[in-house]
Parts: structure tokens; C-alpha cells; sequence
């Protein structure tokens, strides 16, 4: 007998699915008045740092949790327990976090209704700029002892992000990083990106970067002014 | 490294696509990947190779195509593509172009055999 071939066009985004997951989760964090920010960037660019100066600013005023991604340990959860209730996500060597993990960090936390729910993505430029995790607002952090060759090398990250916040700017005058030039290119990349340059250890900035989230927040809760497609 | 991942869900695709068509098997699959894809093409092949070799007794053929970055421009009216990373037309300087192509993996097609299969070659 002999075997028959038939091929099938298909023709989609192998993500697509996911990205319905995640879209889905937004509607329902959008229905309980949860601004989800899903922090991205290199290790070491400051993301830990930047939510505990975060809260600092706040001081009580809203309530916060955080699900944080690493490859091991729960260092990360420890240094933000203070703060507000953290959930580790230990990836045991994956290099990004996915939807099903997030859902997991928030069944530990007990899906607490929060103001602001941050998810501190793994450090890597790379692979978590492909998978939605139903956030409303994706910022990539980029520390200026980084580099600002950083938005041309890695496109995606910097397009698919919303904000762009430059951290580490006490160390500015140490080290040869033009913020013209990695706006200019990020820019060129995601023309609608916003920029906000701060000190998380010094609190130059933070009150910006908390404004900012606040105006977010409001937008996201008055759905009927900004219906787009999202 | 995420390409596993994506591995994974490319095969969540290929196997509803088996269930629609009653089929027994894949025998190749065909991918488009493009520059915004968050894709490494020969990573991709390696983790694809390490998942069928794992999950499945026979070997599936992998077919890449490395497509462009295409964007949907208004006021040209027409697809146009974008070079250099750079989100503007290339014909009229519009920076209002829509991104309609090479930002994903997209499951292109999916040849599956069975015996007595009645159907022939759809593309």
C-alpha cells in the first residue's frame, strides 16, 4: 500500500495561541484595576533595585505584589518581601518567563487584586521579548554601564517595549554612554517609546518613573477614552 | 535560548492540524522566519531536531525560509519592505507603517501522510 502526502498551509504565528492566553489575562487584570508591568532587561541593569525604590516612593499608598524570574535562587523575592508580597519563579535555566509560570506565581500569592502588579522578567534582552504575559506595559531597563549600542543590537526588546528607562544615571559621568544615542536609535526602532532616565539608589527620577506609572494605571482604568485595538 | 519553547508550541499547532485532517503522521514542516522573529534560525533547527528525535519514531524534514521585515504602508497603499530595523517607509519616509511580516514565527505548512489518504497537495 502506498503512503499518501498532503500538505496543509497553516500560515500562522506559532504564538499566536499563547498571545490569546495572555490577551485574556489582561482583560481580567484590566477588570480588577491591575496595571501589569512586565520589567525587562539585561542582569544586573538594576530591575530589583528600581521596585524597591518603587515602593519606597510610595510609601503604602498603593498596593503592590511582584512575581520575579530567575534561573535559581529566591534572592531576588527575598530583597523585595519588605515591600510588598513577592513570589519567586525559579525557571531552573530557562531564560524567560511564559504565561503558565505567571499563573503559578499568582495561585502563590493567593491572585491578590493589587493597584500594581510587576513581573521582573529573567535577565536577557533576547527571548523575553517574544512571550506575552498578559502585561499592559512592557519597560526594558538599560543601565548606562551597558552600553548605548543596546536598542540596535536587540531590536525586538526594544521595539515590543513601551518605556525605556535608563537606570544607573549616578554613574553617568564614569562611563561613555550618549543618552542621545540610545534614544535616538530606540526611537528609530519603537517611535512611540517613552524615555525615563533615574537612580534608583539615589532617587533621581523615581518620582518620574512613579508619575508615569500612575498615569498609566488611570488610562488603563478608563477604558472607554483609549479603546485601540488592544 | 527559547527556541525549545517555541519548538513545543509549533508542535501544539502541527498536532490540531493532524486531528483536522485525520492524519497518521507529519512528515516535514514547513517555518517562516523573519528578522524580528526573536528567532536564531540554526538554533531553532537544533532544538527542532532534539524534539522530533525525542518524541517521535520517524524523522521530520524542517524547511526555513527566512522572510523579510514587511510593513503595510497607508499612504502608498502597498507592502513595502523595511530595511535596517528602521519603522519608516522606504518609498514616501511615512513613519505610520504597520508591520505585517518577519516579526514571527509563523507556521508556514505541515505535510502529513496516511495511508489511502485521498487528497492531494494543497500548495
Amino acid at each position: 500500500m502506498s503512503e499518501n502526502y498532503k500538505t496543509v498551509v497553516v500560515r500562522r504565528d506559532v504564538l499566536a495561541e499563547a498571545r490569546v492566553d495572555a490577551a485574556v489575562e489582561r482583560a481580567r487584570q484590566t477588570e480588577r484595576g491591575t496595571l501589569v508591568v512586565n520589567l525587562v532587561s539585561s542582569p544586573g541593569a538594576g530591575k530589583t533595585s528600581l521596585l524597591q525604590a518603587t515602593a519606597r516612593h510610595w510609601s503604602n499608598r498603593y498596593s503592590l505584589a511582584v512575581l520575579v524570574g530567575d534561573l535559581e535562587t529566591d534572592r531576588d523575592a527575598q530583597r523585595l518581601a519588605p515591600w510588598m508580597p513577592a513570589a519567586q519563579l525559579t525557571t531552573g535555566g530557562a531564560c524567560h518567563l511564559e504565561l503558565p509560570l505567571v499563573r503559578r506565581g499568582l495561585e502563590a500569592l493567593g491572585d491578590p487584586i493589587v493597584d500594581f502588579l510587576f513581573i521582573e522578567n529573567v535577565g536577557n534582552l533576547v527571548c523575553p521579548a517574544s512571550h506575552d504575559l498578559g502585561e499592559h506595559l512592557r519597560v526594558v531597563m538599560l543601565a548606562v554601564t551597558e552600553g548605548d549600542d543596546k536598542p540596535a543590537k536587540y531590536p525586538k526588546m526594544f521595539r515590543t517595549s513601551q518605556c525605556l528607562v535608563i537606570s544607573k544615571l549616578d554613574l553617568l559621568p564614569h562611563v561613555p554612554f550618549s543618552i542621545s544615542a540610545a534614544e535616538e536609535d530606540a526611537r528609530r526602532i519603537q517611535p512611540e517609546l517613552q524615555f525615563l532616565a533615574l537612580c534608583s539608589l539615589n532617587g533621581d527620577g523615581i518620582a518620574e518613573w512613579c508619575a508615569f506609572l500612575e498615569s498609566q494605571r488611570q488610562r488603563l482604568l478608563t477604558p472607554q477614552l483609549f479603546h485601540e485595538s488592544a | 535560548m527559547h527556541e525549545m519553547s517555541l519548538v513545543r508550541a509549533l508542535f501544539r499547532q502541527a498536532d490540531r492540524v493532524i486531528a483536522e485532517h485525520a492524519a497518521s503522521k507529519i512528515t516535514a514542516v514547513r517555518v517562516a522566519v523573519g528578522p524580528l522573529a526573536g528567532v536564531e534560525p540554526d538554533l531553532f533547527a537544533s532544538a527542532f531536531a532534539v524534539f522530533t528525535a525525542q518524541n517521535f519514531p520517524h524523522e521530520i524534514e524542517l524547511v526555513v525560509d527566512q522572510v523579510g521585515l514587511t510593513a503595510d504602508c497607508p499612504r502608498c497603499q502597498q507592502v513595502v519592505e523595511l530595511v535596517d530595523f528602521i519603522f519608516r517607509c522606504p518609498r514616501c519616509g511615512s513613519a505610520e507603517v504597520r508591520v505585517v511580516g518577519g516579526d514571527a514565527l509563523e507556521l508556514v505548512s505541515v505535510t502529513l501522510t496516511q495511508n489511502n489518504l485521498v487528497g492531494e497537495a494543497v500548495t
